[in-house]
């Protein structure tokens, strides 16, 4: 184990409450949402425990993104608890927000690299302008180690637009995690790649579960990354949530909705 | 028909509160901590230096067509030593800061509508801010302060230009020697009519910049949109420097030409 590690560790044990397994980290209760007329969220309950990866599985335009755009407050809940380390979202003050911005990653659909700036620079942006770090040494030795952690240590110096969709989930996977978040927020991580590519992103977010010990709430309709990432799993339907299980139960359940997804 | 009227004078003032709170936005992220000052360089340079020669050509081009469009007319009045105070005149107090301006809205405020629209729409502005950096700051109000900052200069530098462009001008239609002509157009100029001049540019050059961030920030939706805020960008920035000129206008000629 690295010095890193421990490190991180001991932050984790200091900071979180109930950093025991199985505490509660996010707790959603009855959440609502409606954009106008239309009623997007209609009754969302589910927990996420400390570890533990989270699978949200449903179709398109179910609310999946909306969901977890209330976690991070980038949303506001018209009814409904959202909580995170037990304090509710959308009665955050703004400097509280941002701590807690700083404690969750949010791995966007399309990777969301910053256009204007190298791999480097992407990945230092959030080091210098949140976390205030100076000392670029140590800056790029942070880059480096996470550029390693996906395997992308050659792209150091290429420009977002050289990279294939692939490799910018990749570095947007690095980016949010150089944070050391401890919860993570995949909005459909392996969309639009190649099965085998899926399979090694789906992979590589197990390991960093592991290696940095987060808790993850993951998007997707990809039934392969849900089986290899998944510990527990809901499925959202029209803007409640119509079943929850392991994998497996989920996979012999006799509701005809539920069995599409895995066919 | 009653409620669409009703529901249509709610968007607008809708509007108007959003771009009121994108101000207020801007306004307190400038005197945050942790200023972007090596983006605002970038930005300057970009704004700036980047539109100098679309500028320089524009500037000289205007002086140089006003005196070869003017010397026909004065010469039937007997007038045609007038000709470079009309032209230094006319070019420094209205006729260059707009222009330049209006030039500006279409090169910058559609290039930064566009980029900052694009940063919506892939999502890259919602990744700054959900990470706990802080888009305003960083994009914002480096690009607001560039423009604030550049398009004066750059109009200072285009009637600079034109004034030398009128030299030219005069020197193909009759034979003028250059310090009678520098001489002529520089006597009539007078500080105070630079100082108004400049002030307008500054609200120009705000103008370019909030209009441009403003759309693009606020762009949603999917890829046609970049475009929408590009070009309301630049639509909404000429229209502004139009109005803030209406009211230069009234202001200085209330308290410097009376
Ligand atoms: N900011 C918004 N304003 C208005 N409507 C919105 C907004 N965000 C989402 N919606 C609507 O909410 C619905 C659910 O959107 P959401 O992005 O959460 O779907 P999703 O389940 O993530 O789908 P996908 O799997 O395609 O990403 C959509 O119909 C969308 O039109
Ligand atoms: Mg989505």
């Amino acid at each position: 184990m690295t010095n890193t590690d421990t490190e991180i560790e001991e932050k984790l044990e200091e900071e979180v409450p109930g950093n025991e397994k199985g505490a509660i980290v996010v707790h959603i209760e009855h959440l609502k949402k409606s954009f106008g007329t239309k009623e997007v969220l209609k009754d969302i309950t589910f927990d996420l425990k400390q570890g533990e990866n989270l699978v949200v599985l449903g179709k398109s335009g179910t609310g999946k993104s909306v969901a977890i755009k209330c976690l991070i407050g980038m949303l506001t809940q018209d009814e409904g608890v959202c909580e995170v380390f037990g304090k509710e979202v959308k009665d955050l003050k703004e400097t509280e927000l941002k701590e807690l911005r700083q404690k969750i990653g949010f791995l966007f659909q399309s990777g969301a690299l910053y256009d204007s700036m190298t791999v480097r620079d992407n990945l230092a942006f959030p080091l210098t302008r949140v976390l205030h770090m100076t000392d670029t040494a140590e800056i790029d030795k942070l880059i480096e180690e996470m550029l390693d952690n996906v395997g992308l240590k050659d792209a150091i110096d290429k420009m977002p637009s050289d990279l294939s969709g692939g490799m910018r989930k990749r570095i947007g996977l690095a980016r949010t995690l150089i944070m050391k978040p401890k919860i993570m927020l995949y909005d459909e991580p392996t969309t639009g790649l190649d099965p085998i590519t899926s399979k090694e992103i789906s992979e590589l977010m197990l390991t960093m579960q592991k290696k940095y010990k987060i808790s993850s709430i993951i998007i997707t309709h990809d039934i392969a990354c849900a089986r290899i990432t998944s510990d527990r799993m809901v499925i959202m339907k029209e803007g409640v949530i119509t079943a929850e299980g392991t994998f497996d139960e989920l996979e012999s359940s006799k509701d005809e909705f539920v069995r599409a997804f895995f066919k | 028909m009653e409620q669409t009227a009703t529901s249509k004078s709610t968007k607008i003032l809708e509007e108007v509160g959003v771009q009121m709170s994108f101000m207020g936005g801007f306004f307190r992220n400038i005197f945050r901590s942790g200023f972007e000052w090596n983006e605002l360089i970038r930005q300057c340079y970009i704004i700036g230096y980047k539109s100098f020669g679309l500028v320089a050509i524009t500037g000289f081009i205007l002086g140089f067509v006003m005196t070869l469009q003017s010397i026909p007319t004065m010469k039937e009045f007997g007038a045609v030593s007038f000709v470079p105070s009309m032209v230094s005149i006319s070019v420094i107090r209205e006729i260059g800061p707009v222009i330049i301006s209006l030039i500006c809205a279409g090169k910058i405020a559609s290039s930064i509508g566009a980029e900052l629209g694009s940063m919506k729409v892939t999502e890259q502005i919602d990744a700054m801010d959900v990470s706990g950096a802080n888009p305003m700051q960083y994009l914002v109000v480096t690009r607001i302060i560039a423009c604030t900052f550049m398009i004066p200069i750059l109009c200072v530098m285009a009637d600079a230009l034109a004034v030398c462009g009128g030299y030219f001008g005069s020197n193909i239609s009759s034979d003028v020697s250059a310090t009678l002509y520098f001489n002529k157009a520089f006597h009539s100029v007078e500080f105070s009519d630079m100082v108004p001049s400049v002030i307008k540019s500054v609200f120009f050059g705000f103008a370019i910049g909030f209009v441009g961030s403003y759309k693009g920030y606020n762009s949603n939706g999917g890829t046609e949109s970049v475009g929408v805020a590009a070009n309301s960008a630049v639509v909404n920035a000429s229209l502004w420097i139009i109005l803030l000129d209406a009211v230069a206008v009234q202001l200085t000629s209330l308290f410097v030409y009376n």
